[in-house]
């Protein structure tokens, strides 16, 4: 029972699909082999495709929160939650990655340096975020209060990169990849975008699906409202104008 | 009324108030000492030690004690419902916000002039010649510490489990204050003190990026 | 191939997440069809 909403959501399916395959053989086969790291370094395209993929739904996310503090129009703050929980579910992927990568690489699990410090920090402060939508009932206040919180997330965000980059230059820790923008080969490069492109065009999909559900919650509390009216009034003219 | 007059009042109002009771300024205090207290049981730091770890267990115990100190602020208007008298005053929301970031600024001041030469002593560490600069640290990193967490009072006021929450919200937040300020601290207490300025500048940013937020969204932070 | 576990780690854990994510949230999109298609033939009668 294939509906005809379903139906159109195959080419775009199968479209990230290809991607998804593209860019694994491209991470495996078309980049050349790193001299120090060799094989687990090709993990590299992929953590930087989910930095990109987080940073572009907090970016989305911080468009959602002004918008629906000046309009107050519902669909901001669908576009609001739903991308700080995706940007969220990239950042995770970034953090495992970070610590699959560490370990062969470095011989450590985690270290404190900048970049995967504030990748730490900004994922505890969205799910912050998330905790707090859970923990207000009233919508139209959830949305106001975690546009807020929102806001002031996202200007954090730079000073907590910033912070730990003057930070780490006064007391370096003990490994850190030399910039993988100084210098790569090109063949490097092209891989890398392949993998931002992929995990960007994953996100935005994920993120349609999430703001879907918000879209369709706030359909379905609309209908119990009606539903509600319905059978608290029968007759009544403003039950019959919702339904 | 201009918002300098209406803060002042609203400020005067908030120091009369806790000025009556004082619980929560000792209550403050004695938390932040047992942080303090409680760092030496667990670590039992050597000299060189105390000198390098001091000013992050001052801090730490600084953000732990503001934030539960901070809860009030908003929390007692809530069971009061006075904000609703507030708002119906002619006065701007950020006047209100600003004269309650006012003080809790002066009640967390007040904390620190107390608590910071306890810890010198208790961890022999000299505070002679560098007091000036310690202030003007302080007082830097207390005012990002207060401009953000008097927001987030606000933020947690209205949800579920706000004493927990607000701690929640603003240590995030205030992980680069952190930073900065526990290098500015450290580079003062160090063998030669020295005046960071990067950190300062930094600290500064800090404070004027979130002031000028939170007067941007003090109209929807107040909201009905 | 040196240290292919860890690679075929990353690649596994990169999808999973967003495999896991996308999964929950078509369940309870789907879930919400279903109430949605039954409130709205309560209405009508």
């Amino acid at each position: 029972m294939i509906g005809a909403r379903m139906k159109s959501r195959v080419p775009i399916t199968i479209a990230a699909a290809a991607l998804i395959f593209f860019a694994g053989y491209a991470a495996l086969f078309i980049a050349p082999d790193e001299r120090t790291m060799h094989e687990i370094q090709r993990v590299f395209y992929f953590h930087i495709g989910l930095w990109t993929g987080m940073y572009t739904a907090l970016g989305l996310a911080f468009v959602g929160n002004v918008a629906w503090l000046f309009t107050r129009k519902p669909q901001w703050d669908w576009l609001g939650v739903s991308s700080v929980e995706v940007g969220v579910a990239s950042c995770t992927g970034g953090l495992i990655t970070g610590v699959l990568w560490g370990k062969p690489a470095w011989g450590i699990w985690w270290t404190w340096d900048a970049r995967l410090t504030t990748c730490f920090i900004l994922w505890l402060l969205y799910i912050s975020y998330l905790i707090l939508r859970g923990l207000i009932e009233e919508p139209q206040r959830r949305a106001t209060l975690s546009a807020i919180f929102g806001i002031f997330a996202f200007l954090d965000a730079p000073l907590v990169y910033a912070s730990n980059r003057l930070w780490r230059t006064q007391h370096p820790s003990p490994v850190l990849f030399g910039g993988p923008d100084s210098g790569l080969d090109p063949r490097m490069v092209r891989v890398m975008l392949i993998a931002m492109v992929t995990i960007v065009f994953v996100v935005l999909l994920v993120l349609a699906d999430r703001y879907r559900l918000e879209k369709l919650r706030h359909e379905l509390d609309e209908l119990q409202l009606a539903a509600d009216l319905r059978s608290a009034a029968p007759n009544s003219v403003a039950s019959k104008e919702l339904s | 009324m201009t918002t300098a007059r209406a803060a002042a009042i609203v400020l005067a109002k908030e120091l009369r108030l806790e000025f009556r009771a004082r619980e929560l300024l000792t209550s403050t205090i004695v938390f932040a000492l047992v942080i303090v207290v409680l760092f030496s049981f667990a670590f039992d730091p050597t000299a060189g030690e105390s000198r390098r770890y001091g000013p992050g267990l001052l801090w730490i115990a600084f953000l732990f004690a503001g934030s539960l100190m901070l809860n009030p602020s908003f929390a007692r208007e809530q069971s009061n419902s006075t904000l609703d008298a507030l708002r119906m005053a002619p006065v701007s929301p950020f006047a209100i916000l600003l004269g309650k970031m006012l003080a809790n600024l002066i009640f967390l001041s007040f904390a620190e002039a107390i608590l910071v030469p306890v810890f010198a002593v208790l961890y022999n560490i000299s505070l002679v010649g560098v007091a000036g600069q310690l202030i003007l640290v302080l007082v830097l990193g207390t005012l990002g510490l207060v401009i953000t967490g008097t927001v987030f009072s606000a933020v947690a006021s209205h949800a579920r489990l706000r004493e927990l929450l607000l701690p929640l919200l603003l240590l995030p937040i205030l992980a680069p204050l952190l930073i900065a300020a526990v290098e500015s601290t450290g580079a003062l207490f160090a063998e030669t003190p020295s005046l960071d300025r990067a950190w300062l500048a930094f600290l500064a940013g800090f404070d004027i990026v979130f002031l000028t937020a939170s007067w941007l969204l003090s109209d929807f932070l107040l909201e009905e | 191939m040196k240290n292919f576990n860890f690679l075929l780690a990353a690649w596994m854990a990169v999808w999973a997440v967003f495999f896991i994510y996308e999964l929950s949230v078509a369940s309870r999109v789907s879930k919400l069809r279903d109430d949605i298609e039954s409130l709205k033939r309560q209405l009508k009668e």
